[in-house]
């Protein structure tokens, strides 16, 4: 009869931090890296050269559609088939970034696009810079549609930071695979990690609600949304 | 194109079946259990509504990764049973569809107006009856196109059943690149075959939406 004890993965709890912030590094690295990729991949997708649009909308397709494990082998064995010694933890910030560069793009794209056009000329012949027009009218419009589905994002990444478990990152669902596999208490581990993850998920979606919660009330005409 | 790799078709293309055939499987099985979370967290009750929402939230926030894991080992040491990669692989994959489908059918059930409940319960409908015969058959074509999504979503994390050492399309890419030694080749082609199914999908999927676009 299998007996229920978190005291038998105890003397591996010391290795946990560690591998909680590895993952935490990651996805911090990863959010960052890839806003600049999402504004880079956003500016080809509304640009008016065709070929810049093209370039765009076919990164956001491709990597949409691969599932990110292969996104990490392809990065991964690509290096090395290149001859570039790139360890791990890097092969899958590069994985990570490039697929959440995608999704990225996607959101920025659907912020830009929901304000309509005559809100720029409007801001124009008022008299507005490019900068005053987007410091005071688009970016705060955008910023209120699109905190939300960043908020599913970043979950999204720190979700999958765990596949960089693959090719031996050292991060917590290695910690779990680890542990599990020489102390044969793969239940208690799977719970340990899972409640991890669960609180680093529903912290991002506090923050999110928060953030909501204050943009709406600072929102012109006061939270009538 | 390696010429090694082009003797291994037959092994990608039973992959890519697998792959097809277990996604599919956990679309349907998670659309079952996401049909009755997500009616749960359009309950009256709401002890129901937040059993329901802590389902999905909790399924939403745990990587697949762990599931797969959890599933296949957790279950084996704790239990005893010893579960087929393909039992673990489907058991997690539903799980993860099933919260996600939830979430889809929570919002095509809300898209039918109260006023449509009040008119049916007035008329002496049994709330059974509403949902049968009022609701389901608007709220399903709300739920269709984005349930194309979660099926894009469920075939790309099927990619971690490898992990567990079931046979798929990502699992062949990695037994061919140990027998051939050939790495990067094959992940490309694997990573473009995922990419034809899921863009195809994807483009039937707006097909679809196109098709059954709907105002109440």
């Amino acid at each position: 009869m299998y007996e229920f004890s978190l005291r038998a993965i105890s003397s591996y709890l010391g290795l946990l931090p560690g591998a909680v912030v590895v993952t935490l590094w990651l996805s911090i690295l990863t959010i960052l890296l890839s806003t600049v990729v999402g504004i880079i991949g956003v500016l080809c997708r509304v640009s008016r050269l065709l070929a810049l649009r093209f370039v765009g909308t076919a990164y956001v397709e491709v990597l949409r559609n691969i599932p990110l494990l292969v996104v990490i082998y392809l990065v991964f064995f690509g290096l090395a088939q290149l001859g570039l010694l790139v360890n791990g933890f890097n092969s899958a910030l590069i994985a990570l970034t490039l697929n959440a560069g995608a999704y990225m793009t996607e959101i920025f794209r659907g912020g830009l696009v929901a304000i309509p056009r005559g809100q720029y000329e409007a801001a124009r012949s008022q008299g507005m810079t490019a900068a005053q027009l987007y410091r005071y009218i688009v970016f705060p419009q955008v910023f209120r549609i699109i905190y939300a589905p960043l908020g599913n994002l970043f979950i999204g990444i720190v979700i999958g930071s765990s596949l960089a478990s693959v090719i031996g990152v050292e991060e917590l669902a290695t910690w779990m695979h680890l542990v599990g596999d020489q102390s044969f208490r793969y239940l208690e581990v799977f719970l340990v990690a899972a409640l991890v993850y669960v609180g680093l998920a529903q912290g991002i979606n506090v923050v999110r609600l928060a953030t909501g919660h204050v943009l709406l009330r600072s929102a012109p005409g006061g939270g009538h949304r | 194109m390696s010429p090694v790799v082009a003797e291994y078709w037959g092994v990608l293309g039973k992959g890519l079946m697998t792959t097809l055939w277990i996604s599919w499987l956990a679309l349907i099985l998670g659309g079952l259990i996401g049909a009755i979370v997500g009616t749960a967290r359009t309950s009256p009750w709401r002890a129901v509504r937040l059993c329901a929402l802590v389902y999905t939230e909790l399924f939403r926030s745990i990587p697949p990764l762990l599931l797969f894991f959890g599933g296949f080992f957790g279950l084996k040491y704790m239990t005893g049973i010893d579960l087929s990669p393909f039992t673990a692989a489907t058991l997690a994959l539903t799980v993860v569809a099933s919260s996600f489908m939830s979430e889809v059918i929570r919002a095509g059930l809300m898209s039918v107006g109260r006023g449509q409940w009040d008119a049916a319960l007035s008329a002496g409908m049994r709330t059974r009856q509403v949902l049968r015969y009022i609701v389901w058959p608007q709220a399903i074509r709300v739920m269709l196109p984005p349930s194309v999504g979660v099926y894009i979503a469920t075939l790309k994390d099927s990619s971690l059943a490898s992990v567990i050492g079931y046979v798929e399309l990502t699992k062949a890419g990695l037994l061919i690149r140990e027998t051939t030694g050939v790495s990067f080749e094959v992940f490309l082609i694997v990573a473009a075959l995922y990419f034809v199914i899921n863009y195809g999908i994807s483009c039937g999927g707006a097909v679809l939406e196109r098709k059954f676009h709907f105002v109440h």
